[in-house]
Protein backbone atom coordinates (compact mmCIF):
# COMPACT_ATOMS: atom_id res chain seq x y z
CA UNK A 1 0.00 0.00 0.00
CA UNK A 2 2.08 2.93 -1.37
CA UNK A 3 0.35 6.28 -0.58
CA UNK A 4 1.42 9.37 -2.15
CA UNK A 5 0.19 13.05 -2.30
CA UNK A 6 0.80 14.92 -5.73
CA UNK A 7 1.18 18.92 -5.90
CA UNK A 8 -2.12 18.40 -3.42
CA UNK A 9 -3.53 21.92 -2.95
CA UNK A 10 -6.27 21.66 -0.38
CA UNK A 11 -9.18 24.28 1.08
CA UNK A 12 -12.73 24.89 1.52
CA UNK A 13 -14.16 27.05 -0.65
CA UNK A 14 -11.80 29.31 -2.04
CA UNK A 15 -9.05 29.61 0.63
CA UNK A 16 -6.86 27.18 -0.12
CA UNK A 17 -5.58 25.62 3.39
CA UNK A 18 -2.33 23.02 1.81
CA UNK A 19 -0.56 24.26 -1.38
CA UNK A 20 1.33 21.96 -4.03
CA UNK A 21 2.07 19.90 -1.19
CA UNK A 22 4.04 16.83 -2.35
CA UNK A 23 4.37 13.75 0.06
CA UNK A 24 5.29 9.90 -0.44
CA UNK A 25 4.36 7.98 3.07
CA UNK A 26 6.50 4.99 3.18
CA UNK A 27 4.73 1.60 3.65
CA UNK A 28 4.66 -0.30 6.39
CA UNK A 29 5.71 2.53 9.15
CA UNK A 30 4.07 4.80 11.41
CA UNK A 31 3.86 8.33 9.90
CA UNK A 32 2.37 11.28 11.97
CA UNK A 33 1.25 14.68 10.94
CA UNK A 34 2.50 17.78 13.00
CA UNK A 35 1.89 21.33 12.76
CA UNK A 36 0.57 24.64 14.56
CA UNK A 37 -3.36 24.92 14.86
CA UNK A 38 -4.84 25.84 11.52
CA UNK A 39 -2.36 24.51 9.69
CA UNK A 40 -4.45 22.13 7.88
CA UNK A 41 -2.85 18.85 9.37
CA UNK A 42 -6.59 17.47 9.68
CA UNK A 43 -7.12 18.81 6.31
CA UNK A 44 -4.74 16.80 5.23
CA UNK A 45 -5.57 13.18 6.39
CA UNK A 46 -9.05 13.85 5.25
CA UNK A 47 -7.64 14.72 1.74
CA UNK A 48 -5.53 11.53 2.47
CA UNK A 49 -8.48 9.75 3.29
CA UNK A 50 -10.38 10.72 0.20
CA UNK A 51 -13.26 12.46 2.96
CA UNK A 52 -12.70 15.83 0.97
CA UNK A 53 -11.87 16.70 -3.13
CA UNK A 54 -8.31 18.40 -3.23
CA UNK A 55 -8.62 21.77 -5.32
CA UNK A 56 -5.48 20.39 -7.22
CA UNK A 57 -3.64 17.66 -7.75
CA UNK A 58 -4.29 13.99 -6.43
CA UNK A 59 -3.67 11.63 -3.64
CA UNK A 60 -2.65 7.90 -5.56
CA UNK A 61 -2.39 5.10 -3.71
CA UNK A 62 -0.56 2.19 -5.66
CA UNK A 63 -0.69 4.48 -8.75
CA UNK A 64 -4.58 4.57 -8.46
CA UNK A 65 -6.34 8.36 -7.78
CA UNK A 66 -8.22 7.46 -5.01
CA UNK A 67 -11.60 9.48 -6.43
CA UNK A 68 -11.15 6.53 -8.92
CA UNK A 69 -11.89 3.78 -6.52
CA UNK A 70 -14.21 2.07 -6.17
CA UNK A 71 -15.69 3.21 -2.43
CA UNK A 72 -16.24 -0.37 -0.98
CA UNK A 73 -12.72 -1.52 -2.50
CA UNK A 74 -11.17 1.57 -0.80
CA UNK A 75 -12.67 0.68 2.39
CA UNK A 76 -10.94 -2.84 2.29
CA UNK A 77 -7.58 -1.25 2.26
CA UNK A 78 -7.88 1.92 4.18
CA UNK A 79 -9.66 2.42 7.40
CA UNK A 80 -10.14 5.86 9.12
CA UNK A 81 -10.70 7.18 12.38
CA UNK A 82 -11.81 10.57 12.22
CA UNK A 83 -11.75 12.43 15.75
CA UNK A 84 -15.15 12.66 16.79
CA UNK A 85 -17.20 9.72 15.92
CA UNK A 86 -20.49 9.13 16.60
CA UNK A 87 -21.71 6.55 18.80
CA UNK A 88 -25.28 5.48 18.53
CA UNK A 89 -27.44 5.67 21.65
CA UNK A 90 -26.51 2.63 24.25
CA UNK A 91 -24.80 0.33 21.55
CA UNK A 92 -22.41 -2.07 23.31
CA UNK A 93 -18.62 -2.37 22.39
CA UNK A 94 -19.36 -5.66 20.76
CA UNK A 95 -21.96 -4.22 18.09
CA UNK A 96 -19.81 -1.22 17.79
CA UNK A 97 -16.85 -3.27 16.87
CA UNK A 98 -19.14 -5.59 14.26
CA UNK A 99 -19.73 -2.31 12.23
CA UNK A 100 -16.22 -2.49 11.18
CA UNK A 101 -16.89 -5.59 8.76
CA UNK A 102 -19.13 -3.44 6.84
CA UNK A 103 -16.61 -3.19 3.63
CA UNK A 104 -16.30 -7.28 3.67
CA UNK A 105 -20.11 -8.09 4.14
CA UNK A 106 -22.45 -7.60 0.88
CA UNK A 107 -26.12 -6.17 0.96
CA UNK A 108 -27.88 -9.03 2.36
CA UNK A 109 -24.69 -11.21 3.07
CA UNK A 110 -25.62 -12.88 6.49
CA UNK A 111 -22.30 -12.80 9.53
CA UNK A 112 -19.51 -15.11 8.61
CA UNK A 113 -16.61 -16.78 10.84
CA UNK A 114 -14.55 -14.81 9.78
CA UNK A 115 -16.26 -11.65 10.06
CA UNK A 116 -15.85 -13.02 13.96
CA UNK A 117 -12.78 -14.04 13.91
CA UNK A 118 -11.78 -10.15 12.60
CA UNK A 119 -13.90 -9.02 15.58
CA UNK A 120 -12.59 -11.43 18.44
CA UNK A 121 -9.12 -10.07 17.10
CA UNK A 122 -9.47 -6.95 17.17
CA UNK A 123 -11.03 -6.84 21.00
CA UNK A 124 -8.75 -9.07 21.69
CA UNK A 125 -5.56 -6.42 20.20
CA UNK A 126 -7.13 -3.47 22.07
CA UNK A 127 -7.49 -5.87 25.33
CA UNK A 128 -11.37 -5.30 25.53
CA UNK A 129 -12.48 -8.85 24.96
CA UNK A 130 -14.08 -9.04 28.89
CA UNK A 131 -15.81 -5.64 28.14
CA UNK A 132 -17.06 -6.59 25.10
CA UNK A 133 -20.88 -6.95 25.80
CA UNK A 134 -20.74 -3.46 27.90
CA UNK A 135 -22.24 -0.52 26.53
CA UNK A 136 -19.85 2.10 25.32
CA UNK A 137 -21.28 5.19 27.08
CA UNK A 138 -20.12 3.10 30.38
CA UNK A 139 -16.83 3.15 29.86
CA UNK A 140 -13.85 5.68 30.48
CA UNK A 141 -12.42 8.20 27.88
CA UNK A 142 -9.61 5.73 27.00
CA UNK A 143 -11.52 2.44 27.01
CA UNK A 144 -14.18 4.27 24.34
CA UNK A 145 -11.23 5.28 21.96
CA UNK A 146 -10.05 1.79 22.04
CA UNK A 147 -13.07 0.65 21.15
CA UNK A 148 -13.11 3.18 18.08
CA UNK A 149 -9.81 1.31 17.44
CA UNK A 150 -11.18 -1.83 17.39
CA UNK A 151 -13.72 -0.83 15.21
CA UNK A 152 -11.28 0.16 12.46
CA UNK A 153 -9.11 -3.00 13.05
CA UNK A 154 -11.69 -4.90 12.34
CA UNK A 155 -11.78 -3.41 9.29
CA UNK A 156 -8.62 -5.26 8.24
CA UNK A 157 -7.33 -2.63 6.14
CA UNK A 158 -3.59 -2.37 5.84
CA UNK A 159 -3.45 1.55 6.03
CA UNK A 160 -4.80 3.47 9.34
CA UNK A 161 -5.72 7.05 9.21
CA UNK A 162 -6.22 8.41 12.05
CA UNK A 163 -7.42 12.23 13.09
CA UNK A 164 -5.82 13.03 16.63
CA UNK A 165 -6.87 9.98 18.28
CA UNK A 166 -4.98 10.92 21.62
CA UNK A 167 -6.28 14.33 22.24
CA UNK A 168 -9.13 14.35 24.86
CA UNK A 169 -6.97 11.38 26.66
CA UNK A 170 -4.53 12.14 29.32
CA UNK A 171 -0.81 10.58 29.19
CA UNK A 172 -1.21 7.04 30.35
CA UNK A 173 -4.18 6.74 28.13
CA UNK A 174 -2.24 8.74 25.51
CA UNK A 175 0.79 5.87 25.60
CA UNK A 176 -1.54 2.91 26.38
CA UNK A 177 -3.23 4.08 22.56
CA UNK A 178 -0.27 5.13 20.91
CA UNK A 179 1.26 1.88 22.35
CA UNK A 180 -1.19 -0.60 20.42
CA UNK A 181 -1.21 1.19 17.29
CA UNK A 182 2.80 0.72 17.57
CA UNK A 183 2.47 -2.57 18.48
CA UNK A 184 -0.28 -4.00 15.52
CA UNK A 185 2.31 -2.13 13.22
CA UNK A 186 4.80 -4.02 14.28
CA UNK A 187 2.55 -7.38 14.41
CA UNK A 188 1.02 -6.99 10.64
CA UNK A 189 2.46 -4.14 8.86
CA UNK A 190 0.36 -2.15 8.88
CA UNK A 191 0.92 1.45 7.72
CA UNK A 192 -0.53 4.00 10.64
CA UNK A 193 -1.15 7.97 9.43
CA UNK A 194 -2.27 10.09 12.63
CA UNK A 195 -2.81 13.64 13.31
CA UNK A 196 -0.58 14.48 16.86
CA UNK A 197 -0.81 17.36 18.70
CA UNK A 198 2.16 16.37 21.24
CA UNK A 199 5.36 16.42 19.77
CA UNK A 200 7.59 14.40 22.18
CA UNK A 201 4.88 11.43 21.64
CA UNK A 202 5.09 12.26 17.62
CA UNK A 203 8.75 11.47 17.84
CA UNK A 204 8.68 8.79 20.57
CA UNK A 205 6.04 6.33 18.39
CA UNK A 206 7.03 7.12 14.74
CA UNK A 207 9.23 6.31 12.12
CA UNK A 208 7.95 9.49 9.93
CA UNK A 209 7.06 12.82 10.82
CA UNK A 210 5.32 15.10 7.90
CA UNK A 211 6.43 18.94 9.44
CA UNK A 212 3.26 21.61 8.91
CA UNK A 213 3.80 25.20 9.30
CA UNK A 214 1.53 28.18 8.46
CA UNK A 215 3.07 27.97 4.38
CA UNK A 216 2.57 24.76 3.90
CA UNK A 217 5.36 21.58 4.45
CA UNK A 218 8.58 22.76 6.45
CA UNK A 219 10.08 19.39 6.75
CA UNK A 220 9.24 15.55 6.67
CA UNK A 221 11.47 11.91 7.37
CA UNK A 222 12.76 10.43 10.68
CA UNK A 223 12.10 12.20 13.58
CA UNK A 224 15.59 13.27 14.89
CA UNK A 225 15.64 15.20 11.14
CA UNK A 226 12.56 16.77 11.38
CA UNK A 227 12.78 17.89 14.98
CA UNK A 228 15.50 20.36 14.93
CA UNK A 229 15.09 24.01 16.29
CA UNK A 230 15.24 25.22 12.66
CA UNK A 231 11.80 23.77 11.50
CA UNK A 232 10.23 24.10 14.95
CA UNK A 233 11.00 27.85 14.61
CA UNK A 234 9.58 27.56 10.95
CA UNK A 235 6.23 25.55 11.95
CA UNK A 236 5.26 27.13 15.07
CA UNK A 237 7.42 30.16 15.71
CA UNK A 238 8.65 28.32 18.52
CA UNK A 239 12.23 28.84 19.73
CA UNK A 240 13.34 25.68 21.41
CA UNK A 241 16.03 23.14 22.12
CA UNK A 242 16.18 19.48 21.08
CA UNK A 243 17.40 17.04 23.39
CA UNK A 244 17.75 13.05 23.20
CA UNK A 245 14.88 11.49 25.51
CA UNK A 246 17.00 9.72 27.85
CA UNK A 247 14.56 6.73 27.93
CA UNK A 248 14.34 6.41 23.90
CA UNK A 249 16.99 8.40 22.30
CA UNK A 250 14.49 10.02 20.31
CA UNK A 251 14.31 13.60 19.89
CA UNK A 252 12.84 15.56 22.68
CA UNK A 253 11.53 19.36 22.33
CA UNK A 254 12.42 21.98 25.40
CA UNK A 255 10.67 25.06 24.26
CA UNK A 256 12.97 28.19 25.55
CA UNK B 1 -38.68 -12.40 25.23
CA UNK B 2 -39.42 -8.14 25.00
CA UNK B 3 -40.41 -8.01 21.19
CA UNK B 4 -43.22 -10.85 22.62
CA UNK B 5 -44.49 -8.23 24.68
CA UNK B 6 -45.17 -5.65 21.64
CA UNK B 7 -47.25 -8.30 19.62
CA UNK B 8 -49.10 -9.41 22.62
CA UNK B 9 -49.87 -5.84 23.27
CA UNK B 10 -51.01 -5.07 19.29
CA UNK B 11 -53.15 -7.97 19.36
CA UNK B 12 -55.12 -6.70 22.48
CA UNK B 13 -55.66 -3.34 20.70
CA UNK B 14 -56.59 -5.37 17.55
CA UNK B 15 -59.06 -7.61 19.67
CA UNK B 16 -60.17 -4.27 22.07
CA UNK B 17 -60.38 -2.66 18.73
CA UNK B 18 -63.29 -4.86 17.38
CA UNK B 19 -65.26 -5.52 20.52
CA UNK B 20 -65.54 -2.03 21.46
CA UNK B 21 -67.05 1.50 20.06
CA UNK B 22 -70.27 3.35 19.83
CA UNK B 23 -71.13 -0.18 20.81
CA UNK B 24 -69.81 -3.42 22.30
CA UNK B 25 -69.97 -6.50 20.84
CA UNK B 26 -69.11 -9.79 23.42
CA UNK B 27 -66.22 -12.46 22.25
CA UNK B 28 -68.94 -14.82 21.68
CA UNK B 29 -70.96 -12.93 19.26
CA UNK B 30 -67.31 -12.08 17.72
CA UNK B 31 -66.62 -15.64 17.62
CA UNK B 32 -69.49 -16.88 16.30
CA UNK B 33 -69.19 -14.38 13.51
CA UNK B 34 -65.76 -15.48 12.79
CA UNK B 35 -66.91 -19.13 12.80
CA UNK B 36 -70.02 -18.88 10.80
CA UNK B 37 -70.00 -15.25 8.96
CA UNK B 38 -73.09 -14.39 9.79
CA UNK B 39 -75.03 -12.26 12.41
CA UNK B 40 -73.85 -9.23 13.91
CA UNK B 41 -70.39 -10.47 14.94
CA UNK B 42 -69.30 -10.87 11.16
CA UNK B 43 -71.10 -7.38 10.10
CA UNK B 44 -68.76 -6.02 12.68
CA UNK B 45 -65.73 -8.14 10.88
CA UNK B 46 -66.51 -7.69 7.08
CA UNK B 47 -67.80 -4.45 7.21
CA UNK B 48 -67.48 -1.79 9.73
CA UNK B 49 -64.94 -2.70 12.33
CA UNK B 50 -62.27 -5.49 10.59
CA UNK B 51 -61.58 -3.05 8.06
CA UNK B 52 -61.21 -0.12 9.98
CA UNK B 53 -58.90 -2.00 12.52
CA UNK B 54 -56.85 -3.53 9.66
CA UNK B 55 -55.71 -0.44 7.72
CA UNK B 56 -55.01 1.61 11.32
CA UNK B 57 -52.81 -1.42 11.89
CA UNK B 58 -51.34 -1.06 8.01
CA UNK B 59 -51.17 2.80 8.10
CA UNK B 60 -49.85 3.19 11.89
CA UNK B 61 -46.70 0.80 11.30
CA UNK B 62 -46.04 2.51 7.74
CA UNK B 63 -45.67 5.60 9.90
CA UNK B 64 -44.41 4.44 12.98
CA UNK B 65 -41.53 2.81 10.69
CA UNK B 66 -41.07 6.04 8.58
CA UNK B 67 -40.33 7.86 11.67
CA UNK B 68 -37.66 5.34 13.07
CA UNK B 69 -35.93 5.40 9.74
CA UNK B 70 -35.51 9.44 9.99
CA UNK B 71 -35.24 9.93 13.65
CA UNK B 72 -31.85 7.19 13.26
CA UNK B 73 -30.83 8.86 9.74
CA UNK B 74 -31.07 12.47 11.55
CA UNK B 75 -30.36 11.32 15.34
CA UNK B 76 -32.47 13.22 16.62
CA UNK B 77 -35.97 12.04 18.31
CA UNK B 78 -37.91 15.35 17.14
CA UNK B 79 -37.56 14.34 13.43
CA UNK B 80 -39.80 12.50 11.98
CA UNK B 81 -42.27 13.01 8.92
CA UNK B 82 -45.14 14.49 10.78
CA UNK B 83 -42.91 17.07 12.51
CA UNK B 84 -41.18 17.92 9.25
CA UNK B 85 -43.93 18.00 7.06
CA UNK B 86 -43.54 15.36 4.96
CA UNK B 87 -47.40 14.22 5.58
CA UNK B 88 -48.81 17.58 5.62
CA UNK B 89 -47.32 17.71 2.38
CA UNK B 90 -48.79 14.48 0.91
CA UNK B 91 -51.89 15.52 2.86
CA UNK B 92 -51.79 18.88 0.54
CA UNK B 93 -51.27 17.01 -2.65
CA UNK B 94 -54.30 14.78 -1.93
CA UNK B 95 -56.67 17.87 -1.25
CA UNK B 96 -55.49 19.72 -4.13
CA UNK B 97 -55.85 17.01 -6.25
CA UNK B 98 -59.46 16.34 -5.08
CA UNK B 99 -59.96 20.24 -5.66
CA UNK B 100 -58.52 20.75 -9.32
CA UNK B 101 -60.78 16.87 -10.17
CA UNK B 102 -57.85 14.94 -10.82
CA UNK B 103 -58.42 11.06 -10.48
CA UNK B 104 -55.13 9.57 -9.66
CA UNK B 105 -54.60 6.45 -7.29
CA UNK B 106 -53.69 8.21 -3.97
CA UNK B 107 -50.96 6.80 -2.94
CA UNK B 108 -49.07 8.08 -6.11
CA UNK B 109 -50.82 11.36 -5.57
CA UNK B 110 -50.01 11.31 -1.61
CA UNK B 111 -46.21 9.99 -2.57
CA UNK B 112 -45.71 13.16 -4.77
CA UNK B 113 -46.94 15.79 -2.67
CA UNK B 114 -44.64 13.89 0.28
CA UNK B 115 -41.25 13.40 -2.10
CA UNK B 116 -41.95 17.04 -2.69
CA UNK B 117 -42.19 18.64 0.66
CA UNK B 118 -38.88 16.62 1.64
CA UNK B 119 -37.50 18.57 -1.59
CA UNK B 120 -38.41 21.48 -0.66
CA UNK B 121 -36.65 20.94 2.91
CA UNK B 122 -33.57 19.58 1.65
CA UNK B 123 -33.74 22.98 -0.74
CA UNK B 124 -34.61 25.25 1.47
CA UNK B 125 -31.83 23.81 4.21
CA UNK B 126 -29.42 23.59 1.74
CA UNK B 127 -26.19 25.62 1.96
CA UNK B 128 -23.62 25.24 -0.17
CA UNK B 129 -20.42 23.39 0.76
CA UNK B 130 -21.74 22.34 3.89
CA UNK B 131 -23.95 19.02 5.27
CA UNK B 132 -26.70 20.75 7.02
CA UNK B 133 -27.28 19.90 10.54
CA UNK B 134 -30.44 17.71 11.82
CA UNK B 135 -31.85 20.34 13.72
CA UNK B 136 -31.63 22.46 10.71
CA UNK B 137 -33.44 20.29 8.52
CA UNK B 138 -36.14 19.79 11.36
CA UNK B 139 -37.01 23.06 11.47
CA UNK B 140 -37.22 24.10 7.69
CA UNK B 141 -39.51 21.20 8.24
CA UNK B 142 -41.76 22.34 10.78
CA UNK B 143 -41.95 25.52 8.54
CA UNK B 144 -42.60 23.73 5.47
CA UNK B 145 -45.06 21.75 7.69
CA UNK B 146 -47.18 24.61 8.77
CA UNK B 147 -47.03 26.28 4.73
CA UNK B 148 -48.30 23.01 3.19
CA UNK B 149 -51.43 22.91 6.02
CA UNK B 150 -51.94 26.54 5.08
CA UNK B 151 -52.15 25.49 1.37
CA UNK B 152 -54.76 22.76 2.73
CA UNK B 153 -56.89 24.81 4.39
CA UNK B 154 -57.28 27.28 1.71
CA UNK B 155 -57.66 24.69 -1.22
CA UNK B 156 -60.42 23.72 0.83
CA UNK B 157 -62.27 26.50 0.65
CA UNK B 158 -62.43 26.14 -2.97
CA UNK B 159 -64.64 22.53 -2.28
CA UNK B 160 -68.56 22.30 -2.36
CA UNK B 161 -69.45 22.29 1.38
CA UNK B 162 -69.75 18.94 2.04
CA UNK B 163 -66.51 17.91 -0.06
CA UNK B 164 -65.15 20.55 2.37
CA UNK B 165 -65.88 18.92 5.55
CA UNK B 166 -64.91 15.35 4.23
CA UNK B 167 -61.68 16.94 3.49
CA UNK B 168 -61.44 18.83 7.13
CA UNK B 169 -62.09 15.13 8.62
CA UNK B 170 -59.57 13.59 6.17
CA UNK B 171 -56.74 16.32 7.08
CA UNK B 172 -57.40 15.74 10.74
CA UNK B 173 -56.41 11.69 10.28
CA UNK B 174 -59.98 9.29 9.78
CA UNK B 175 -59.96 6.12 9.59
CA UNK B 176 -63.86 6.38 9.06
CA UNK B 177 -65.14 4.47 5.93
CA UNK B 178 -62.05 2.48 4.98
CA UNK B 179 -63.30 -0.67 3.25
CA UNK B 180 -61.07 -4.02 2.26
CA UNK B 181 -59.61 -2.47 -0.40
CA UNK B 182 -57.86 0.42 1.75
CA UNK B 183 -56.77 -2.52 4.03
CA UNK B 184 -55.29 -4.14 0.57
CA UNK B 185 -53.52 -1.26 -0.17
CA UNK B 186 -51.68 -0.11 2.70
CA UNK B 187 -50.99 -3.50 3.81
CA UNK B 188 -49.20 -4.39 -0.11
CA UNK B 189 -47.56 -1.34 -0.23
CA UNK B 190 -46.61 -1.46 3.23
CA UNK B 191 -45.05 -4.41 3.12
CA UNK B 192 -42.97 -3.50 -0.07
CA UNK B 193 -41.71 -0.48 1.06
CA UNK B 194 -40.68 -1.97 4.66
CA UNK B 195 -39.04 -4.55 3.17
CA UNK B 196 -36.73 -1.38 1.36
CA UNK B 197 -36.73 -0.19 4.31
CA UNK B 198 -35.22 -3.12 6.21
CA UNK B 199 -32.62 -3.98 3.69
CA UNK B 200 -31.22 -0.76 3.87
CA UNK B 201 -31.24 -0.99 7.69
CA UNK B 202 -27.33 -1.85 8.03
CA UNK B 203 -26.94 1.42 5.77
CA UNK B 204 -28.69 3.01 8.48
CA UNK B 205 -26.17 1.19 11.17
CA UNK B 206 -23.15 2.83 9.40
CA UNK B 207 -24.27 5.85 9.19
CA UNK B 208 -25.53 6.82 12.59
CA UNK B 209 -21.33 6.46 13.04
CA UNK B 210 -21.15 9.60 11.99
CA UNK B 211 -20.65 10.20 7.98
CA UNK B 212 -16.65 10.43 8.00
CA UNK B 213 -16.37 6.94 9.61
CA UNK B 214 -19.44 5.97 7.60
CA UNK B 215 -17.35 7.00 4.21
CA UNK B 216 -14.11 5.05 5.64
CA UNK B 217 -16.45 2.41 6.03
CA UNK B 218 -16.90 2.12 2.13
CA UNK B 219 -20.57 3.47 2.04
CA UNK B 220 -21.60 5.95 -0.44
CA UNK B 221 -22.74 8.78 1.78
CA UNK B 222 -25.25 10.77 0.05
CA UNK B 223 -26.57 8.14 -2.28
CA UNK B 224 -27.88 6.18 1.27
CA UNK B 225 -28.70 9.02 3.02
CA UNK B 226 -31.15 10.01 -0.04
CA UNK B 227 -31.89 6.12 -0.17
CA UNK B 228 -33.04 6.13 3.46
CA UNK B 229 -35.34 9.46 2.95
CA UNK B 230 -36.67 8.47 -0.23
CA UNK B 231 -37.69 5.11 1.47
CA UNK B 232 -39.04 7.30 4.45
CA UNK B 233 -41.30 9.63 2.83
CA UNK B 234 -42.86 6.98 0.55
CA UNK B 235 -44.05 4.97 3.75
CA UNK B 236 -45.62 8.12 5.36
CA UNK B 237 -47.30 8.77 2.37
CA UNK B 238 -48.40 5.12 1.95
CA UNK B 239 -50.18 6.23 5.51
CA UNK B 240 -51.53 8.87 4.67
CA UNK B 241 -53.10 7.82 1.70
CA UNK B 242 -55.50 5.76 3.91
CA UNK B 243 -55.63 7.26 6.99
CA UNK B 244 -55.07 11.37 6.09
CA UNK B 245 -51.78 12.82 7.74
CA UNK B 246 -52.65 11.65 11.40
CA UNK B 247 -50.27 13.85 13.65
CA UNK B 248 -47.21 12.20 15.63
CA UNK B 249 -48.07 8.54 14.97
CA UNK B 250 -44.78 8.48 13.17
CA UNK B 251 -42.65 10.83 16.25
CA UNK B 252 -44.06 8.44 19.16
CA UNK B 253 -43.45 5.15 17.77
CA UNK B 254 -39.76 4.88 17.61
CA UNK B 255 -38.93 5.98 20.88
CA UNK B 256 -42.01 4.00 22.64
CA UNK B 257 -41.30 0.82 20.29
CA UNK B 258 -37.51 0.73 21.65
CA UNK B 259 -38.98 1.08 25.29
CA UNK B 260 -40.95 -1.80 24.86
CA UNK B 261 -38.74 -3.88 22.84
CA UNK B 262 -35.41 -2.71 23.84
CA UNK B 263 -34.42 -3.23 20.38
CA UNK B 264 -30.72 -2.04 19.63
CA UNK B 265 -30.27 -2.84 15.74
CA UNK B 266 -31.25 -0.98 12.89
CA UNK B 267 -34.01 -3.90 11.92
CA UNK B 268 -35.14 -4.59 15.71
CA UNK B 269 -35.87 -0.94 15.86
CA UNK B 270 -37.45 -0.41 12.91
CA UNK B 271 -39.54 -3.30 13.18
CA UNK B 272 -40.41 -1.92 16.66
CA UNK B 273 -41.56 0.99 15.70
CA UNK B 274 -44.39 -0.31 13.17
CA UNK B 275 -45.40 -2.67 15.60
CA UNK B 276 -45.85 0.30 18.20
CA UNK B 277 -47.42 2.32 15.67
CA UNK B 278 -49.69 0.01 14.86
CA UNK B 279 -50.70 0.27 18.56
CA UNK B 280 -51.02 3.92 18.76
CA UNK B 281 -53.10 4.15 16.14
CA UNK B 282 -55.68 1.14 16.58
CA UNK B 283 -55.90 2.48 20.21
CA UNK B 284 -56.45 6.26 19.16
CA UNK B 285 -58.54 5.21 16.62
CA UNK B 286 -60.65 3.40 19.13
CA UNK B 287 -60.49 6.45 21.71
CA UNK B 288 -62.01 8.24 19.40
CA UNK B 289 -64.88 6.31 18.19
CA UNK B 290 -65.94 5.08 21.86
CA UNK B 291 -65.05 8.33 23.88
CA UNK B 292 -68.24 10.38 23.33
CA UNK B 293 -71.63 8.77 23.22
CA UNK B 294 -73.45 9.64 19.75
CA UNK B 295 -70.25 11.31 18.14
CA UNK B 296 -67.65 9.62 16.31
CA UNK B 297 -64.12 11.54 16.36
CA UNK B 298 -61.79 11.29 14.08
CA UNK B 299 -58.46 9.41 15.14
CA UNK B 300 -55.65 12.43 14.80
CA UNK B 301 -58.10 14.24 17.43
CA UNK B 302 -56.70 11.42 19.85
CA UNK B 303 -53.14 10.94 18.36
CA UNK B 304 -52.76 14.97 18.64
CA UNK B 305 -54.08 14.93 22.04
CA UNK B 306 -51.52 12.21 22.70
CA UNK B 307 -48.82 13.24 20.72
CA UNK B 308 -48.88 17.28 21.72
CA UNK B 309 -48.02 16.48 25.00
CA UNK B 310 -45.68 14.18 24.04
CA UNK B 311 -43.86 16.50 22.09
CA UNK B 312 -43.54 19.15 24.83
CA UNK B 313 -41.95 16.58 26.85
CA UNK B 314 -39.10 15.63 24.37
CA UNK B 315 -38.43 19.48 23.33
CA UNK B 316 -37.71 20.28 27.28
CA UNK B 317 -36.17 16.73 27.17
CA UNK B 318 -33.58 18.14 24.20
CA UNK B 319 -33.24 21.41 25.74
CA UNK B 320 -32.32 20.15 29.05
CA UNK B 321 -29.48 18.07 27.45
CA UNK B 322 -28.63 21.03 25.38
CA UNK B 323 -29.15 19.68 21.96
CA UNK B 324 -31.44 22.22 21.42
Amino acid sequence: MNLQAQDLSLGYGDTAVVEGLTLDIPEGKMTAILGPNGCGKSTLLRALARLIKPIRGRVVLDGEDIHALNTRALARRMAILPQAPLAPEGISVADLVRRGRTPWRGFLSPWRDEDAAACAAALEAVQMTDLADRPLNELSGGQRQRAWIALVLAQEAPLLLLDEPTTFLDLVHQIDVLTLLRTRNRDTGMTVISVLHDLNMAARFNDFLVLLGPNGLVATGAPDTVLTPDNLDRAFRLKAQVQPDPVTGNPMVFPL
Amino acid sequence: MRPVALVLVLLAAVAAGLLYGQEAVSVAMLWDGILTGEGPGALMIDTFRGPRVATAVGAGAVLGMSGALFQTLFRNPLAAPDVMGFTSGAGLAVVAATAFGLTLPMPLIAAVGGLLAGLLVALLAYRPGHSTPPLTLILVGLGVAFFTSALSTFLMTLLPYNEAAEAQRWLTGSLAARDWSHVAQVWILGTLLGAAALVQARRLEVLELGEDLAAGLGLKVEQARWGISATGVLLAATGVAVAGPVPFVALMSGPLGARITCAKSGTGRMLSAAGAGAVVLVLSDLAARAALPGIVLPAGVMTGILGAPYLLWRLSREMERGKL
